[in-house]
């Protein structure tokens, strides 16, 4: 088992280090967002993410992932995770005021100002946060193992420091946590959590991606050049339902790009299937208009075939 | 105008006048916008070059150019591994009122990570300038401060934009013609 936990100051670009490191690496990586799903898979709705049962309630699902996979952990106080295991590596990153305001305008099209304000408020959420789940406010140096300084270094510098120092580590020596130490460690969490009534149900899960087409790979290949987080086909909409409200038919798009918020679907060429297609999709935005959605054509497809010298894409293009 | 007896192209989108009248007016736009201002315009190499020169000339303020190029996606080795800076600023941004200039913005990919890197770089602001905005494929969502042109999603060649490398120095924009894009 090898673990990487990432996290940084509000306005480093954090979470790019963290996918960027992982892709380096070739390990899994777990955002924020992504535990706090996997936390709702496995607990329901999550009543208590500001407690100190949090701490215990993420550790039972990542050390159960920990065994079928090496992870890079994007989340604020992930250090604390894993104490005493011998390969874990602890990255903070930082950056000087200036620098973070600058990043937090241009991600948020703030002025200087708005900026500083939202830095302030995103540092107090942080120091609350980390106060009601681990007890301190604010880490010591020593919870890290390497500081990378983002005000000369950008996300592929400090993603490229990480993997050095892991492969220096050997940090995968040892392969997967075995199934043995798994629920040995679980025992204590299970202990401490049953105190507060809580009961993992091994619900979560990694689920590795396993792409319809060929396409689809193309294009997550894009955004994973271009920094962009994405998750694959992550939600299903139901779009219609007989008379006693069961799901007749749902519509899945293919990505998600939590960054924009927004889902992005890929089409085919046959034109059959793209009014099959554009049907669901005007269902969607009908029925769930908050929902944003991009269709992709595959002739746009295309020219981004052309445009990024890309492989020919297969007969038949996307799902 | 008359299609130019290219057997590739479907037809003209913007004629040449077309294309100097709407650089006129954004030029005018920029010039208005940092006249007291210390103005750079940063190209993204290649397709910007004409455009830039094109519109740097029209800017009735004193401006600075410099130049970057970003490494090119290619999924022939399999991992395409992350875009990263290829050619770098000739000089620092620090305190300059830096402004983007590509030829065009479509899934805005290139864009946001340009505008993101540059903005890290302490300019005192940022913003952005295309000459063809194709709003119809953006992914990322991108606040575009200067544009001549919203095109529709068909592939353009011309003024810098290329097929192939070819077709950068068209004096005009055009379509390709379907069955060659």
């Amino acid at each position: 088992m090898a673990v990487v936990t990432v996290s940084g100051q509000p306005g480093c670009r954090t979470r790019e280090v963290a996918q960027l490191a992982a892709q380096r690496l070739g390990f899994t990586h777990i955002s924020a967002d992504r535990l706090d799903a996997l936390l709702a898979e496995e607990f329901g709705p999550i009543v208590e993410a500001n407690s100190r049962t949090w701490p215990d309630m993420a550790a039972s699902i990542l050390l159960r992932l920990a065994t079928e996979a090496h992870l890079v952990i994007g989340v604020d106080g992930a250090e604390h995770f894993f104490h005493n295991f011998p390969a874990l590596l602890r990255i903070r990153v930082v950056a000087p005021e200036n620098r973070r305001i600058g990043n937090i305008m241009l991600d948020d099209r703030l002025d200087r100002p708005s900026a500083r304000e939202s830095l302030l408020r995103r540092e107090a959420e942080i120091r609350r946060t980390r106060k009601a789940r681990f007890g301190r406010a604010a880490p010591p140096p020593d919870s890290f193992d390497l500081i990378v300084n983002a005000e000369s270094l950008d996300g592929a510098h400090m993603a490229a420091f990480i993997e050095s120092a892991a492969l220096h580590r050997d940090l995968t020596a040892h392969g997967f946590l075995s199934r043995a130490a798994e629920a040995q460690l679980q025992f204590q969490i299970r202990l401490r959590l049953a105190k507060h009534g809580i009961q993992p149900r091994g619900l979560a899960s990694l689920h590795r991606v396993q792409f319809g087409h060929p396409s689809e790979e193309i294009f997550a290949n894009l955004l994973d050049f271009y920094r962009i987080a994405w998750e694959y086909e992550p939600r299903s909409f139901p779009i219609a339902w007989d008379e006693h409200g069961r799901v007749l038919e749902a519509f899945t798009p293919d990505f998600f790009l939590p960054e924009s918020n927004l889902y992005v679907e890929l089409t085919t060429m046959k034109q059959s299937l793209v009014t099959r297609k554009n049907r669901k999709i005007r269902l969607l935005r009908e029925i769930y208009p908050h929902i944003n959605i991009q269709v992709f054509y595959q002739k746009d497809l295309q020219d981004l075939v052309l445009k990024y010298g890309l492989i020919q894409l297969p007969a038949g293009g996307a799902s | 105008m008359k299609t130019p007896a290219m057997p590739m192209l479907d037809r003209v989108l913007f004629t040449e006048d077309e294309i100097r009248a709407s650089l006129l007016e954004v030029a005018a736009r920029i010039s208005d916008r940092y006249k007291d201002g210390n103005l750079k315009l940063i190209g993204v190499l290649k397709g910007s070059v004409f455009f830039l020169t094109a519109l740097a000339r029209e800017l009735t303020i004193p401006v600075k150019i410099d130049f970057l190029a970003i490494s090119s996606f290619s999924n022939r080795s399999g991992a395409p591994g992350v875009v990263r800076i290829a050619k770098d600023l000739d000089e620092s941004i620090e305190g300059e009122d830096v402004l983007l200039v590509e030829d065009i913005v479509d899934t805005g990919f290139t864009a946001r990570y340009l505008l993101q890197t540059l903005a890290g770089r302490g300019p005192n602001s940022i913003a952005l300038c295309t000459m063809l905005d194709r709003s119809a494929r953006r992914i990322v969502p991108l606040q575009i401060d200067f544009r001549c042109f919203e095109i529709p999603d068909r592939f353009v060649i011309g003024c810098g934009l290329d097929y192939k490398q070819l077709y950068r120095n068209l004096n005009f924009i055009g379509v390709l013609k379907p069955d060659q894009a």
